[in-house]
């Protein structure tokens, strides 16, 4: 699909399989969230001053095995790119991320990022990141970064130590890594309604 | 005069190494003990120990609290019997507000004491009393715990949830470390605020300084993990003047 010069194309599908492709025209925004299934989004900038913001979040369970991939490409230059896909990994999940990044030659004065944050809760689950970056403009400025990891013990403890069970200390631990992307919904009915469904309510909750 | 907490002959270790070789003491309600001692006495597993941090092991020994087996205990249930600790290091956890952490901790303790949860209302006006009470800036409540505080901010948070939480026994470890004596007073006022006839504070500290303003009844030197002395308030005086070796 074409997101057409100056228009905007933004998406939350949440439990609904993603396979995009998409160009952009100069001065267009592409905002996607994927919530809670597997995706592929290939996106090009065709045109100059375009953004694309390109969000994922998998809590996956039981025997779940999810893939998400993105494939951004920078074809020309003063665009701007964002990718953060977070995983919550509990039982025997697996997950894997393949992000690719390309700035071409000619895309001078480019800002991207990826980020994949991944939180595994489990001995028994695993997540496999592979991020590609190639990057031929010189005139840019990238970032990416990976990391998997477990819940903050010592975090675990503070809140333990105020009285707080694990089980609830953990649970807050995991939403407020998974709020980061909730936040970045622009519908407020929308986010709303992901903060009461994946943040599953907890007694006590003041906001 | 009642006694709050009882230890008795406690071993712990870390690692397989042990820390603590035997330690007594015996705290009734109204008291504050002053714990000092040299880097690696032990001052802080004792405070890691009695708050049930899984990273030490009780070797053996007996700890009390109200004459219930502390012990045995989960973490959190010493909590809402009213063990609390102002962390050396408090801990930042981002993406969790204070409001939301503070607000499930009170309800925790308040289920434990069999009382309703506070409404979000109630809870409100109590984080507007203890703010009021410590003198603390409002701009806390809405940011994540610890989060970008700087060294007094985390302290001074420390003690606000201890004037929310209202423990029967205090810990405060090394509450002074990091901290100019601006907030060193305000930490320390607000300690002294809290102080009832029926709780009780463990001072841990490796300065005679915080001691100037919290005034303890009983000064005690951990050293290789033993209580080797024990005096009032003129032991710290004195420690100050010829240190750990002149003892």
């Amino acid at each position: 699909m074409k997101v057409c010069k100056g228009e905007t194309y933004e998406r939350v599908f949440v439990n609904e399989e993603v396979n995009l492709n998409i160009e952009q025209e100069a001065d267009s925004h592409v905002k996607i969230h994927v919530i809670n299934a597997p995706f592929s989004i290939t996106v090009n900038q065709i045109g100059e001053g375009c953004s694309t913001e390109i969000y994922g979040l998998e809590h996956l369970r039981g025997e779940d095995d999810v893939t998400a991939e993105t494939h951004v490409t920078h074809s020309v230059g003063g665009g701007t790119s964002n990718q953060l896909v977070k995983f919550v990994l509990e039982d025997n999940a697996r997950g894997r991320f393949i992000g690719d990044l390309k700035i071409a030659q000619d895309a001078q004065q480019t800002e991207a990022h990826q980020t994949n944050r991944n939180l595994v809760l489990s001995e028994t689950a695993e997540m496999r990141t592979q991020p590609q970056l190639e990057i031929y403009a010189d005139d840019v400025k990238a970032t990416h970064g990976a990391s998997t990891g477990q819940l903050d013990e010592s975090a675990l403890f503070y809140m333990q130590q105020r009285g707080i069970d694990k089980e609830k200390a953990r649970q807050l631990l995991v939403n407020a890594f998974m709020r980061e992307i909730v936040d970045t919904i622009s519908d407020e009915r929308m986010k709303e309604l992901m903060n009461e469904r994946l943040l599953n309510a907890i007694d006590g909750v003041v906001e | 005069m009642k006694a709050l907490l009882e230890i008795k002959d406690l071993h712990a270790s870390i690692g397989g190494k042990e820390i603590l070789k035997g330690v007594n003491l015996v705290i009734n309600e109204g008291e504050v003990h002053a714990i000092m001692g040299p880097n690696g006495a032990g001052k802080s597993t004792l405070s890691a120990v009695l708050t049930g941090n899984p990273a030490y092991e009780v070797t053996s020994g007996e700890v009390y609290l109200k004459g219930e087996n502390l012990l045995e205990m989960a973490p959190e249930v010493r909590a809402r019997a009213g063990v609390f600790l102002s962390f050396q290091y408090p801990v930042e956890i981002p993406g969790v507000s204070m409001t939301n952490f503070m607000r499930t901790a009170i309800n925790a303790k308040r289920a434990y004491e069999s009382k309703e949860p506070l409404s979000a209302k109630e809870f409100l006006a109590l984080m507007r009393e203890k703010k009021k009470m410590l003198e603390l800036p409002d701009k806390l409540n809405n940011r994540s715990v610890n989060e970008g505080f700087s060294g007094g901010e985390k302290k001074k948070n420390e003690i606000f949830q201890m004037a929310m939480l209202e423990p029967c026994l205090s810990i405060l470890d090394e509450t002074d470390s990091g901290l100019d004596i601006d907030a060193l007073r305000i930490v320390a006022e607000g300690v002294n605020k809290l102080k009832t006839p029926h709780n009780a504070s463990i001072v841990i500290t490796h300065y005679q300084r915080l001691l100037d303003y919290i005034v303890p009844d009983f000064v005690h030197v951990l050293a290789d993990g033993r209580i080797v002395k024990t005096g009032d308030k003129s032991l710290a005086l004195e420690l100050e003047e010829k240190g750990y070796e002149g003892l």
